[in-house]
C-alpha cells in the first residue's frame, strides 16, 4: 500500500501502575473510513484515543496521526476531537470559546461556526456553564469539526445527546467520512455506530478481541426482541425459525434472542398480529456474548 | 495561531478579579497611608512601649529603624505581612490553575487538542500569572507615592517606594512560580497550592525566629522574606538580595516545571 494510514498505534501500550489499560494495540484507520471502536466502559477506549493524540505517553509501542507524530502542530493543526469527558470553559460564552479555539487554529470562518451550530440547534450566546450536558457536548463537536479536519478522533461524542441530534451528529460525521477524514469514533453501543462505521474493533480490557467489517459483524449480533401478540401465541410458532437461540413465552408476550439477523423470525411472524416489539439495547457484552464469554475463560 | 492568543483569552477572562484584588490592595493602602500621621504623633510613646519587647520584634517587623519614622512604619504596617499575603492568596491561587487547575478541571485537554504547544500554553499562562500580579503591586505603589505626601511619608522617595513595590512583587512572584512549576510539573492542584503557599509559611516563620533563636539565625539565608525585609528597599533602595536573587529562583523553577510538563501524561 502507498497510504500510510492515518490514524495508526502499533503494539501500543499504556500502563498505570499495576494496570494495564490498552494492550499491545494495532489499530489503522484509512482516510475516508469511520472505524468503531467498540467497547464497555472501562475496556480503554479512551487510553487509546489519549494515546493516539499524545495527551499519554505509550509505555510501549508508537501512536501516528497523519503518519507524523501526533503533537506536531502542523498534524494538530489538522485533527479534530471530542473527548469523553467533556469540560470546556464555564466561564466563556459559546461563541467566545468557538472564536478562541478558531484563533487558536489560525482563524476559522464564522460562517463555518454558524453553519455548524445551526445545524446542531446551538445557542452561542449562551455560557457554556449554564448549558446541559448534551448542549456541552454540541460545544465540543462544533470545536471538533469546524475547520473540516483530515482525522477525527471521537469519543462517545453523542451520550447524552437525544436520538435526533444523535442523528444529526453521525450525519455530519459522515459528511466528514465522505470528504476523506480518517474517523475513529468510540462507543459502548453497537447501534450507534452500525449505520456509519466501516469497520469495528472490539476492545475488552485494553485488548482487541476482535475485528472486523460491520457487515460480519452483524451476523454474530446478538439481539433480544420482546414480541407482544394481539392473540395467544400459536404453538410451535417460534420453534425453529433460523437465528432464534432462545424463546421464552409468557402469556401473550415472547421473549427472544437471536444471533445475527431476524429477518427468519420476522417473517414467520408476519401474519400473526404483533402489536408490537420492543428491541432492547443491551450492552456489549451482552451483544458480542460469544467474544466475552471466550475471553472469560482465557487464563 | 498568532503567539499570545492564550494569554489573551486569559487575561480577558480575569480582568474583574484582578480589579477587585486591586481595589482590594488599594483600600488596605490607603487606610494603612492615612493612619500614618496619628501612629507618627503617637510617637515617642510607642517607641517606649515597643522597648520593652524582646529583641529582635522591630526586625521581624521589618522596622529596625523605628516604627514611627515613614519606612519603618510602612514596612511594619504594609510590606512585612498583610500586603505579601494578600498578593500571595492572589498569586499562589491564579498560578495554580494555570495548568494544574486547568487539568483538573478539564478543560487543559480540549485546549491542548488545538495546536498549541504544551509549553507555549503554559508559559503564556505563567507569563498572564506575572501580568495580572502586576496590577494590583503597581497601583499600590503609584498610590503610595500620590498620597506620601498629604500624609506625610514625604521622608520615603518615590524611587525607594517603586523599588520597594518591585521587590514585593518578585518576593510574592517567587512563591507564586513555585506553585506553577509544581502545578506543571505533577498536575496536581493540591501539591502546587501546598507548595506555594507551605514554601512562604516556611520561610516566613525561619525569617520571623531568625531574630530570636541562633538555630534560624544561620538558616535565614534561604529566606527570601530575609531577602527582602532585612534589606528593605524602602530604606536600602535598590539591591541585590531584594531585587535579584528571587530571579535566581523564579527563572529555574519556571523552566523546569515547563520542561516537565511537556514530558509528563495530562491527568
Amino acid at each position: 500500500m502507498t497510504h500510510s494510514p492515518a490514524i495508526e498505534s502499533r503494539a501500543l501500550t499504556k500502563r498505570f501502575g499495576s494496570l494495564t489499560a490498552v494492550d499491545s494495540l494495532d489499530l489503522a484507520v484509512q482516510p475516508g473510513e469511520i472505524y468503531g471502536l467498540l467497547g464497555p466502559n472501562g475496556a480503554g477506549k479512551t487510553t487509546a484515543i489519549r494515546a493516539l493524540l499524545r495527551f499519554i505517553n505509550p509505555t510501549k509501542g508508537t501512536v501516528a496521526l497523519l503518519g507524523g507524530d501526533p503533537r506536531d502542530l502542523n498534524i494538530r493543526r489538522r485533527v479534530g476531537y471530542v473527548g469523553g469527558d467533556v469540560t470546556l470553559d464555564r466561564g466563556l460564552r459559546v461563541r467566545e470559546l468557538l472564536s478562541w479555539y478558531g484563533d487558536l487554529r489560525g482563524g476559522v470562518g464564522t460562517g463555518a461556526i454558524d453553519r455548524l451550530c445551526e445545524q446542531l440547534t446551538l445557542d452561542q450566546s449562551r455560557k457554556i456553564g449554564e448549558l446541559s450536558t448534551g448542549n456541552r457536548r454540541k460545544v465540543a463537536i462544533v470545536q471538533a469539526l469546524m475547520h473540516d479536519p483530515d482525522v477525527l478522533l471521537l469519543d462517545e461524542p453523542t451520550a447524552g445527546l437525544d436520538p435526533l441530534l444523535q442523528r444529526t451528529v453521525l450525519r455530519l460525521v459522515r459528511a466528514r467520512r465522505d470528504a476523506g477524514t480518517a474517523i475513529l469514533y468510540s462507543s459502548h453501543l453497537l447501534p450507534e455506530v452500525e449505520n456509519i462505521a466501516n469497520r469495528v474493533g472490539i476492545l475488552r480490557r485494553g485488548v482487541l478481541v476482535r475485528e472486523d467489517t460491520m457487515a460480519n459483524l452483524r451476523e454474530v449480533a446478538r439481539q433480544r426482541l420482546e414480541l407482544r401478540f394481539a392473540r395467544d401465541i400459536p404453538p410451535g410458532l417460534l420453534t425453529g425459525v433460523d437465528g432464534v437461540s432462545s424463546v421464552d413465552i409468557v402469556g401473550r408476550t415472547a421473549h427472544i434472542v437471536v444471533d445475527g439477523s431476524v429477518a427468519a423470525l420476522v417473517k414467520r411472524i408476519a401474519e400473526h398480529d404483533v402489536e408490537r416489539i420492543v428491541t432492547h439495547n443491551e450492552d456489549l457484552e451482552d451483544t458480542f456474548f460469544t467474544y466475552y464469554q471466550d475471553g472469560e475463560d482465557r487464563p | 495561531m498568532k503567539p499570545g492568543t492564550v494569554l489573551r483569552q486569559m487575561l480577558r477572562e480575569r480582568r474583574r478579579t484582578v480589579l477587585w484584588w486591586t481595589l482590594a490592595v488599594l483600600a488596605l493602602t490607603a487606610i494603612t497611608a492615612a493612619s500614618y500621621p496619628a501612629v507618627r504623633d503617637m510617637g515617642s510613646a510607642l517607641e517606649q512601649v515597643l522597648e520593652f519587647m524582646p529583641e529582635g520584634t522591630l526586625e521581624l517587623m521589618g522596622a529596625a529603624g523605628g516604627i514611627t519614622s515613614p519606612a519603618g512604619y510602612l514596612n511594619s504596617q504594609l510590606y512585612s505581612n498583610i500586603l505579601p499575603i494578600l498578593l500571595l492568596i492572589f498569586g499562589i491561587g491564579t498560578a495554580a490553575w494555570t495548568v494544574a487547575g486547568a487539568e483538573r478541571e478539564g478543560t487543559l485537554e480540549p485546549l491542548l487538542a488545538n495546536p498549541v504547544s504544551r509549553s507555549r500554553t503554559a508559559l503564556e499562562r505563567f507569563t498572564g500569572t506575572a501580568i495580572l500580579l502586576s496590577v494590583p503591586t503597581l497601583a499600590m505603589t503609584l498610590l503610595l507615592i500620590v498620597l506620601r505626601t498629604p500624609f506625610e511619608l514625604g521622608d520615603v522617595d518615590a524611587g525607594k517606594l517603586v523599588a520597594a513595590g518591585v521587590g514585593t512583587y518578585l518576593l510574592v512572584l517567587l512563591f507564586v512560580s513555585l506553585t506553577y512549576a509544581v502545578g506543571a510539573a505533577t498536575g496536581s492542584k493540591g501539591g502546587a497550592i501546598a507548595t506555594g503557599a507551605g514554601a512562604a509559611a516556611a520561610t516566613y516563620v525561619v525569617f520571623a525566629l531568625s531574630s530570636f533563636v541562633d538555630f534560624f539565625r544561620d538558616l535565614r539565608v534561604i529566606s527570601p522574606w530575609h531577602w527582602f525585609l532585612d534589606n528593605s528597599p524602602l530604606i536600602e533602595g535598590w539591591n541585590w538580595p531584594a531585587i535579584g536573587v528571587p530571579l535566581l529562583v523564579v527563572i529555574p523553577a519556571v523552566a523546569l516545571g515547563t520542561a516537565l510538563f511537556t514530558q509528563r501524561d495530562l491527568r
